[in-house]
């Protein structure tokens, strides 16, 4: 799994590329606590190159979320497609999450 | 390919630049020494023939010397036959090398009554004997030793005849004139001869030896052999009869040379004699002989052979010197190496307590040594921390082990399920991944005729999973069991579970109700895939979920409750993630289009069967790749009043 972040105003946007399965999951909480300790509490994952994602990865989102919602931040996500749209809609975390079909509409809520 | 060792390698490469550089010392030493020897072999052979020519010389020399004195001694005319004869004998008995004599007068010259008056005096049997030459049948005035210095007026060396007269032996002969005052003027008076046995002469040269085999011979003016070893030839034949004989028409050149008086070294093909041979020939200054000597040429290179032989054999010796020197260093260095090696072996079959063989050199070899014993230690080390480790590992293992079957174990597992029951069939499976997982499947009857059957799947592996999955079940079965309806269920167990979730895991639900005499069906989904609705005889198709979150995450979540109707022979199959995600070593997914191609592919829709149906395809497509997540599935097919 691949980061690359760039700061847009007050909201940070993460693009996550790769798998997100039960071994890397554990990299985005670990890069949420990054974020965290830099202050940028507002962030939109851009999830345009995340091909797979396992309930590993939603818990590890949840948990991101968790800890950014404790800041009094928010997490968003953008440009979901195929299989991992998918996920999001069965297991509710489009209900549960701010969805935005690109980032220019992310950056604009 | 055999396999040689570094001591057979470097023993063979060393002994083979020395036996090459030995070889090429002892070749060139052979042709030096053999060009030197070869010179000197001539040179001693030319000294040889000389010395037996000046021999042969000096000995006619002195015949001749003899033979003028007398003649000169017997120009005076008062000697007497007495005094005629004892001069005769006396000269006989003086000079050894002189066979004969004879003093042959004219007829009528010392005796006026007597015609013939020649006394002789020569060797017989170790005396001397005497007789007077002469008689009508041997007139002595008509043989060459007369005729021809009586004609020339002057002393000749005869050509070697066999002798009639008196000797009756081969002899050549120096004959001397003698001449007498008569009237004032020199009359020729008669003959003084000297004879030479060819015997003599043949003793005295055989007694030269040249070099083994090698021989003289001596050839007279017109080429008739004088002396050979092989007396057959003597007087019987000359060298161009020979060269004739044997048909070799280069000995006439040689015999032309030889009468000439030439002095040559000349070299004989093998093909006339059967080995190469040398001839040295030198003329006499006296009689118009000459000498010849013959020998073959690899007797004269005897010598060069010997010194090669002698050089073979200290070459030979210094190479076998230096073969066991350099055997022995080459042993002294590698028998360490193997000793090693052996205990190497040892060391790897298990064995870390081997001694090491001690090696105290301090070279390379050494250094090996030393860095095996740092390989043994951190072996030891590295093994007992292995061991250690391996056993904690173990019993954490055997912990999860015991930790799986339990949570299996609470999974009802017996098939079928209710055998008494004619209104539906149930039918689930599980195939656990190799790591502790969440998942979870149940069904129970709430009352008499409402039945509960749910499919969950719990996010994450491991203790905390499993732990998690046990807490859902149970508390899934407790609230159901009130007779809410399935969204009541959810929201229930979701508000339980969410209470005391630090950990934020999650599960994903889809729990629904029949009532096993109508076929209405009321579920509930939280979060977990759309499971599928296979009608009896008709076209499958998904049961869509309402986007719904999973449970256990946000406390206050409301679930809604939807219904439908099962005809008999449908069948409801709800799976987990782990059957759509099921990979192949290519890492492809499953898929759900996959699944759903399956389903509607068979042919005999039974629980039971489709749920090994699906088992089947997705071993088939995983092609034994390690099934990352559980694999669950149940199947519950409403029967109503159709025939199981």
């Amino acid at each position: 799994m691949e980061f690359s972040s760039s700061k847009h105003g007050d909201k940070l946007v993460v693009t996550v590329a790769g798998r997100m399965d039960a071994i890397t999951a554990q990299e985005f909480d670990t890069q949420c606590r990054q974020w965290l300790a830099a202050g940028d509490t507002n962030v939109i994952a851009d999830l345009s190159g995340l091909e797979y994602i396992s309930s590993a990865g939603l818990r590890s989102i949840l948990s991101a979320a968790k800890q950014l919602k404790g800041a009094q931040g928010s997490l968003a996500f953008c440009n979901l497609s195929g299989m991992v749209e998918e996920v999001f809609v069965v297991s509710g975390f489009a209900a549960m999450f701010t969805m935005h079909p690109t980032l220019e509409d992310a950056l604009a809520g | 390919m055999k396999r040689h060792g570094i001591a057979f390698r470097l023993a063979a490469l060393i002994l083979s630049c020395a036996f090459v550089i030995l070889a090429a010392i002892v070749a060139y030493n052979y042709a030096y020494s053999r060009a030197i020897i070869l010179r000197q072999s001539e040179t001693n052979s030319r000294h040889l023939a000389q010395e037996t020519a000046s021999r042969i010389d000096s000995v006619l020399l002195s015949v001749q010397k003899v033979a003028n004195n007398i003649a000169y001694s017997l120009e005076d005319a008062s000697l007497s036959r007495e005094d005629i004869l004892n001069l005769n004998k006396r000269v006989i008995a003086n000079n050894p090398e002189i066979f004969g004599m004879a003093i042959a007068f004219e007829p009528y010259t010392q005796e006026p009554e007597r015609l013939y008056f020649a006394p002789y005096h020569f060797r017989s049997g170790g005396r001397i004997a005497f007789t007077m030459l002469g008689s009508p049948d041997y007139r002595y005035f008509y043989m060459d030793w007369y005729q021809l210095p009586k004609e020339l007026e002057q002393a000749v060396w005869t050509e070697p005849y066999n002798d009639q007269g008196g000797g009756g032996v081969v002899m050549a002969t120096y004959a001397v004139p003698f001449f007498r005052n008569q009237d004032g003027k020199k009359v020729f008076a008669g003959v003084v001869t000297a004879d030479i046995s060819l015997e003599w002469l043949q003793d005295m040269l055989d007694d030269i030896r040249i070099f083994d085999t090698g021989f003289a011979f001596l050839l007279s003016r017109h080429g008739t052999f004088i002396a050979h070893p092989n007396r057959k030839l003597i007087m019987n034949h000359t060298i161009f009869s020979l060269a004739e004989e044997m048909e070799t028409p280069e000995f006439r050149q040689v015999g032309r040379d030889m009468i000439e008086g030439k002095n040559a070294f000349v070299r004989i093909d093998e093909s006339i004699f059967g080995n190469e041979r040398y001839l040295f020939h030198t003329g006499l200054e006296y009689g118009g002989w000459s000498l010849g000597v013959l020998f073959p040429r690899s007797e004269m290179l005897a010598e060069v052979h010997k010194l090669s032989n002698v050089m073979a054999l200290i070459g030979l010796t210094g190479f076998a010197l230096l073969a066991l020197v350099i055997i022995y260093i080459a042993r002294r260095i590698t028998r360490p190496l193997t000793e090693l090696s052996q205990s190497a072996l040892e060391i790897a079959s298990g064995n870390l307590d081997l001694m090491l063989p001690e090696v105290r050199t301090n070279d390379e070899v050494g250094d090996l040594a030393g860095s095996f014993k740092v390989m043994t230690n951190s072996l030891k080390e590295y093994i007992a921390n292995l061991t250690t480790a391996t056993a904690a590992k173990e019993r954490i293992e055997s912990e999860l082990r015991i930790a799986r079957e339990i949570q299996m174990g609470i999974l009802p597992k017996l098939f079928p399920a209710f055998p008494d029951r004619t209104e539906f069939e149930v039918f689930a499976s599980i195939e656990p991944a190799k790591e502790v997982g969440g998942d979870l499947y149940d069904f129970f009857f709430v009352d008499d005729t409402h039945f509960c059957f749910l499919v969950g799947d719990v996010s994450g592996k491991g203790v905390p999973a499993a732990f998690f999955m046990a807490v859902t079940k149970t508390l899934l079965k407790v609230v159901a069991e009130k007779g809410l309806d399935p969204g009541q269920i959810l929201t229930k167990v979701n508000a339980d579970l969410a209470s005391e979730n630090e950990s934020c895991m999650f599960v994903t639900l889809f729990l629904a109700i029949i009532d096993i005499e109508t076929g209405e069906t009321r579920y509930a989904n939280a979060g977990h895939n759309p499971p599928i609705h296979l009608p009896c005889g008709g076209e499958p198709c998904w049961i869509p979920p309402f986007g719904e979150p999973v449970a256990g995450v946000m406390d206050g979540m409301e679930y809604s409750t939807r219904t439908m109707t099962m005809a008999p022979g449908d069948i409801l199959f709800i799976y987990t993630d782990g059957v759509t995600e099921a990979m192949n070593p290519e890492q492809d997914l499953y898929s759900d289009e996959r699944l759903m191609r399956t389903v509607a592919e068979m042919p005999e829709r039974f629980a039971p069967a489709l749920v090994k149906t699906v088992n089947d395809s997705v071993a088939a497509f995983a092609r034994g790749a390690e099934p990352s997540d559980d694999i669950t599935m149940l199947a519950m097919q409403f029967c109503g009043k159709c025939d199981k």
